[in-house]
Order: C-alpha cells, then structure tokens, then sequence
C-alpha cells in the first residue's frame, strides 16, 4: 500500500477542486430548496396537530430508509433517472424530518403565556408568528438547519453512486481500485468540511438566540 | 359599563356548562371582583369579555355595542388585559413590551417615549433603569409591575385582570394592591379582576361576584356580601372569620368617640375626681406641647392598691404611650394595637393631636350595628 496524500493532491488538484464544487453545489442546492419547502410547511403544521402528527410521522419514515436504497428508488422513478435531481430529491426528503420538526417544536415551544398575553393584548395571529414565534423559536429552529446541513453534506457523498461527481466518487473508485490515497483524500475532505461547517454553524446559532433570553440578572 | 346577559359557556363534551346564564353588570369606573374556587368559571367568563373564548349563547355589551360586533383583535386591543403568568415578551426590553399596544395604534414614536416612561414612573419604577432591560433582568414583583404598565398604555377605559398579583409573594402583593388601589381612585378604570383569594376580593373589590359552579351566586359591595352570605356555600367560602374579615372594611374613623377626657401635666394628681366629673372611663394624660402620652382609665385609679402619687400615674399611663392609632386606621390594626399593649382603649389622633378614643366595646357596637343593618 503506498499513502501518499501529498502527491495525490499535487496530481488531482483540478479533479478535487471540481469533485469539491459539485458537492458544494449540490448540498447547497439541496439545502435551500429543503428550507423553502419544510419551514414554511413547519410553521403551517403548528396550526393543526392533526396535520402535524402526519406529516411527522411521514417524515420519521422517509428518515428512516437507508439512503442508499432511497437514492436507488428514486433512479427508478423515469422522470428523475440517473443524476442531479434524484440526488437533490432524495437530499430535499432526507432533511424533511429534522427541519420540519424543530420549525414546529421551535415555535410550538414558545412560552403559552406569552402568546396569551400577546394575543390578549390584540396581536393577530401572524404579528405573534413574525413577532413572537419565530424569533423566540429561532435557536431551535436554527439546530435544525445545523444538523440538515451537516446530515446532507454526509449523505450527498452517497449520491456519487446514481451518477454524481462529487468527493463520494473517490471513496467509490478508490475502493474499487484498491487506492488508499484516494479513499483517504476522499474521507478526509468531506469530513473536514462536515466538522468546518458544523462549527461555523455552531457558532452561529449561539448568536441567533434573542439577546433577551441571553441576559441574565 | 360592562353588562352580561344569559351568558353560557358549554364546552363540546362536558356535562355541566363552564358558565350558566351568567348575568352580571359591572358599573363604569368601579372595581369588579370575580371570586370563587378553581373551575367556577370565573376566568372563562373574563375571557369571554375580550372574546379570548367565545361564548356559546348570551350577550356581553360593553358601553352598549356588543363585543361580537367588533373584530376580536381590534376588540382586544381596546381593552387593558393583565395575566397572572404576565406574558412579557423575553426578547423584548421593557419598553418595547410596554410599547406594543400602542405600535398596534401606530402611535409616533416620540409620543410612545414618553408614555413608557409616564407609565414606569406611575407603576413606581425607574425609566432610566427599568427601560432597556429585559425582563429576565427584573425580579417578580417589577415584572407584575411592567405589566399592570403594559395593559394601561393606551389608557383604555376597561381592564380585565386575571389574578394580576397571583404570582408574588404575600409582601409584594399587598404592595402593589394597595399601591393599585391608590392609582385606581386617580385612573378610575372600570375593572374585572379575576381572583380566588377572598380576602384579595374584599380588598379590591367595589363590588364582589361569588362564583360557584359556573353560576353567580351572590353578587354585591364586600359588605353586603360579608354581612348576608347569600347562603351556605358563600359562607363556607368566606371561611369561619366572617367578621373578622368584615372589620376590614371599616376605620377608626366610623367607630371611634370625639368626647375624650385631657389631662394636663398639673392636673394628673386629680385624674380621678376629674374623670368622674366628666362620667369618663378613661383619661388621656397630655404633655407640654399637648401631645398625648398615655392614659388612665377609672377602674384603676378608684382601685386603692394602685393608687399613686402623680408620678407613679404618669409612668403608669406612659406604658401605654404607644397604644394610639390613626382616624384613617383600618379596624383590624386598631384591635392589632389594643392586643398587643393589652388595653381596652386607644387612643385616636389625627395629625399628630388626641382626636378621640376607642374601646374594644366600640369596634364590638359598630360591627354588631352594620351587621343589623
């Protein structure tokens, strides 16, 4: 075995910074179009627990389908075929559990006395979502988005195998051909970007709580 | 003026309605008080005012217009509402939470500066400090403050209070109802006050409403409450202490009697022959500057063991040199007093001068007379 990560890089720097750019494009991608779809159908469920109890439920079970065999069913599906739009619906139904249900706890978490008050006071009902709810959800909601794009980053690795070209791809041919370099190269840089962007969320998060609730006597 | 009629409450599924034809009349500028043990329906009928819940028959005018006719926020935002958990926004300062009614009316902002701060020092707090804090920076009796505050901000002519002093300690709270009471006789609000407290009720209240089982069971002043219960339950809920708690109700001023006997320093040595002169029972022994000091009563200076020379009357009469109170005294402290230096007596000033006297025989007349009443 010969590991030498040096000289791969040297030799590869075109194919990595391309295989890099994919992957970013297509979490990027799968993260935004996650965030316009589920958080707005998060904050709609908080209307209605039946509703909620559902779409929670279905969520939990696409969450539950390994993402090889969900990445594999959607090739199946004649409009997706191989490539970028099964891997970005597959990405986009993957993070349905974790942003739909810290939208709603989030917001459904949110001090019932506050919202009494607030409404008491003549508040409608959408100035206590924008005002009250989602601010006072935010931190919650915000670990949501920390884990979808941590979680996606992961799993859109997995997505080299129905066609796309992105850091997955040298863990797959790297276990094919029995090179280690590439294997590691491979493992290395999509892990280092998984742990950067967590922290950088991370730290990010600790500023969105509401400087009120950091206050303290 | 707030007015009920036949107003019911029926939750889906619930044998028995929350409220049952409930009809109440609260007069404009008077404090009314919604009393009664848990899942009476006191609080279900205070929120069906502001149509937090909305009432299943009946009708409820306010000035005349009935609330179903106005748009329930709109409603709300006309109507002063304070909660026992208060509600403050956490992400908000304290004057951006006084301030939301008024950002509902779109006030300017220079006008809605300067009302946060009147309502602060109003609700006796400091602008300069309280202002920019945030509510988890103020301890519990400031935050029921802040929101007695918020409630008032655009002045509205109604309040509803859902045990607005609920959630602070017994110090704190008879604090801010007596600081409440002083400000309501300057704002005169007309206010429903939800509580399960009846001593709270018979303090705050003009009028009390006895809630029981989601019906009005005696409606009334404290007074009239406290000296008929209109039956069994009203009087087991008033508790044992009935008259006691009455006395509440009353100053020294209604019981007390001008006609007092004085004693100057140089007529202390004929106490008695003066007393007898005078048919007093007592006889309150002034200094110099006409101060009184203390006093005597009859029955020991005609009791030959403690006959003294005047100065042995006047460091008797000094032990007692504290047993006076004030013309504007509740009843209960007077008798407080009298226990505590064991004397029948006190004596009654007003502006710092022997006004008149009291026994223990007066507080007993004058509740034994309003309770003939």
């Amino acid at each position: 075995m010969d590991i030498n990560l040096v000289d791969f890089f040297q030799r590869n720097t075109r194919t990595i910074m391309e295989y890099t750019e994919n992957h970013f494009t297509l979490v990027l991608s799968a993260v935004v179009i996650s965030l316009l779809i589920w958080v707005p159908i998060g904050l709609l469920l908080t209307k209605s627990d039946k509703w909620a109890a559902r779409i929670m439920a279905l969520a939990n079970t696409i969450f539950c389908i390994p993402s090889l065999s969900l990445f594999a069913i959607m090739v199946t599906i004649p409009a997706l075929g191989l490539g970028r739009k099964s891997a970005l619906l597959a990405l986009v139904l993957y993070a349905m559990m974790p942003l739909i249900r810290n939208v709603y706890d989030g917001v459904k978490n949110v001090d019932r006395n506050v919202i009494e008050a607030a409404k008491g006071m003549g508040m409608s009902s959408g100035r206590i979502m924008r005002e009250i709810q989602l601010p006072l959800g935010l931190p919650v909601i915000f670990a949501g988005f920390r884990i979808t794009v941590v979680m996606t980053t992961g799993i859109a690795a997995i997505a080299t195998y129905i066609g796309e070209r992105n850091l997955g791809r040298f863990i797959q041919e790297g276990l094919v051909r029995s090179n280690t370099s590439m294997i590691i190269m491979g493992a290395l840089i999509i892990s280092v970007i998984a742990i950067a962007l967590d922290t950088i969320l991370g730290g990010i998060e600790k500023l969105v709580i509401p400087k009120g609730l950091r206050a303290r006597r | 003026m707030i007015e009920l009629k036949n107003v019911t409450k029926q939750y889906p599924g619930q044998p028995h309605p929350a409220v049952d034809s409930l009809t109440l009349t609260v007069p404009e500028g008077e404090i009314c008080v919604l009393v009664g043990p848990s899942g009476c329906g006191k609080s279900t009928t205070l929120r069906m005012i502001n149509r937090m819940i909305e009432p299943s028959a009946g009708s409820i005018t306010i000035n005349g217009q009935s609330v179903m006719n106005n748009d329930p926020d709109h409603l709300r935002m006309g109507i002063g509402y304070v909660i026992q958990q208060i509600g403050l926004l956490p992400h908000r300062t304290i004057a951006e939470n006084i301030a939301i009614v008024p950002r509902l009316y779109k006030w300017p902002k220079e006008k809605i500066v300067r009302r946060v701060d009147e309502l602060l020092v109003m609700m006796g707090l400091d602008p300069e400090k309280t202002r920019s804090k945030y509510p988890s920076q103020l301890s519990g009796g400031q935050m029921q403050r802040v929101g007695v505050a918020r409630a008032m901000a655009v002045d509205p002519p109604i309040m509803l209070m859902d045990e607005p002093f609920g959630a602070v300690d017994p110090i704190a709270r008879t604090h801010l109802q007596d600081e409440f009471l002083r400000l309501q006789k300057e704002i005169r609000k007309t206010i429903v006050f939800v509580t399960h407290d009846i001593n709270e009720a018979i303090k705050m209240g003009d009028k009390i409403a006895i809630f029981g089982e989601g019906k009005l069971v005696q409606f009334g002043t404290p007074e009239e409450v406290l000296t008929n219960p209109a039956n069994e339950f009203v009087e087991n809920f008033i508790g044992y202490d009935r008259i006691v708690k009455k006395l509440f109700l009353y100053q020294v001023q209604e019981a007390y009697r001008p006609a007092v006997c004085r004693l100057r320093p140089e007529e202390i040595g004929n106490a008695l022959s003066k007393m007898l002169a005078e048919k007093a029972e007592v006889a309150f022994v002034l200094n110099e500057a006409d101060k009184p000091c203390g006093y005597l009563t009859r029955e020991e200076l005609e009791q030959e063991e403690t006959a003294r020379d005047a100065d042995g009357l006047q460091k008797l009469a000094a032990r007692r040199s504290k047993a006076f109170v004030q013309t504007t005294t509740p009843l209960p402290d007077a008798l407080s007093v009298m226990l505590e230096y064991d004397a029948e007596y006190v004596g009654v000033l007003k502006n710092g001068l022997l006004e008149g006297v009291m026994s223990f025989k007066d507080i007993r007349r004058h509740v034994y007379r309003r309770e003939g009443e």
